[in-house]
């Protein structure tokens, strides 16, 4: 940690040197937010269980418009949530898809390799996967721990480059820094994959870029917007939303007993 | 069984998500049919209380006295401990009403949305309980829309 906030200063104390012709006192470095902890899903809201998965403010906006007109309250939930996200798709996510990525879709949802071979998901679905999400929070890194999947990300705080050379992962390599409160996370090299259920029917190519940034406004919660740009599926970078709770009596469970469709199926011919 | 248009696909993916959000593993509105509800009657003979789906088997005695064996999905760890649910939650051998969509294909399978036991009491789906929160919610919203109005 000493380290780091050297390393902080030293940088800002550079930037200064270099912008100004008389440079301004150092301040000290920043505090680095409090984000570690376990998460699960977000609070029973109307407003936040919309963003169980994936969000917009657009869908937001939507949804705040239904619950708030009276001739709306008969009407279930469900019902409305579908609509304001039927709206969201129309109006905000497909018109940022470009030709291609309209034309490689739907996806066959039996199709899909998680449900296949229990492939674990990319990276797209992982950071809008429901359920935990254990955030540990290093000098030198953050590690992110998922219960979907039981799948682990690391964020490199120094500011590394990606090695030379370094391949493609489904969950690519992740960068990060501290913006006040703010953990700002920045990704690249992913695998093409499939970028749906969550946020748009389809794929993504392997020029997706990701810029997460986490907060944690009180004890309680913690909320992500994610940018997404895609030169191959996207006409201009789409943000969406997530929201989760603290939840710190949950455990992150094994995740070892996924059943690949075949199996599903033989299991069923044998009843 | 595929999606033929875009936009019904997604939002329903996503609709169906706000219901049933531990789903998400896989499509759920892909392998079960959400507009039909089969209750069986029968004994718990296994629950796995595991990822990414918990899974019960049932054995439903038929009107010929022949024993079928069903499985059940529920959502997954996870979402349930989410919700307080353990291992024990379900007990082997309990006599139990158990309802839930069942799988498109025909196969002898339903993904849990209700169980009731021989005393009466209810286990429902974490979903339900989180829609009925969100619906609470909502009437106190509309109780506090009125109450200016009632003042007047």
């Amino acid at each position: 940690m000493r380290g780091t906030r050297f390393f902080a200063l030293v940088s800002i104390v550079a930037l200064g040197l270099a912008g100004c012709t008389k440079a301004a006192p150092p301040s000290p470095a920043a505090p680095t937010p409090g984000l570690a902890g376990m998460y699960s899903d977000p609070p029973a809201t109307a407003f936040d269980t919309f963003c169980f998965f994936a969000c917009t403010d657009v869908g937001l906006e939507r949804l705040r418009t239904l619950l708030d007109d009276p001739g709306n309250d008969a009407r279930p939930y469900s019902e409305l949530s579908g609509e304001a996200v039927a709206y969201q798709t129309s109006e905000y996510v497909r018109p940022r898809l470009s030709e291609a990525a309209l034309a490689a879709a739907p996806l066959d949802p039996l199709q899909d390799p998680g449900y296949l071979n229990c492939e674990p998901w990319g990276f797209v679905r992982q950071v809008f996967a429901p359920h935990q999400l254990e955030i540990t929070q290093y000098a030198d890194r953050v590690e992110l721990h998922y219960g979907e999947w039981d799948a682990r990300r690391t964020v490199y705080l120094d500011r590394r480059a990606a090695p030379e050379r370094q391949p493609h992962t489904p969950l690519g390599y992740s960068v990060g820094h501290y913006e006040g409160d703010t953990l700002v996370v920045e990704t690249s090299l992913v695998t093409a994959n499939i970028a749906g259920n969550f946020t748009w029917d389809g794929r993504h190519s392997d020029q997706l870029t990701a810029v997460e940034r986490y907060r944690r406004p009180s004890p309680e919660r913690l909320e992500l917007t994610a940018a997404l740009a895609d030169p191959w599926v996207l006409r201009e970078p789409v943000e969406f939303k997530k929201v989760w709770s603290f939840a710190p009596d949950q455990e992150i469970g094994p995740y070892d007993s996924c059943q690949p469709a075949a199996a599903r199926s033989a299991q069923e011919t044998t009843q | 069984m595929t999606p033929k248009h875009f936009l019904p696909y997604v939002a329903a993916m996503l609709a169906v998500g706000v219901l049933a959000p531990a789903a998400a593993h896989h499509s759920f509105a892909a392998v079960y049919d959400g507009s039909r509800t089969l209750t069986l009657d029968g004994k718990i003979t296994q629950f796995h209380f595991v990822n990414p789906h918990a899974l019960a088997t049932v054995d439903v005695t038929d009107e010929k006295g022949g024993v079928q064996q069903w499985t059940v999905e529920f959502d997954g760890r996870l979402n349930l401990t989410n919700w307080g649910w353990s291992e024990s939650t379900i007990a082997v051998g309990e006599h139990v009403k158990i309802s839930g969509a069942p799988e498109r294909t025909g196969a002898q399978r339903i993904f849990f949305a209700k169980l009731v036991r021989a005393d009466g009491s209810e286990l429902l789906r974490p979903a339900s309980n989180r829609l009925n929160s969100v619906e609470e919610e909502r009437r106190q919203r509309a109780l506090q829309r009125t109450a200016p109005t009632d003042q007047k």
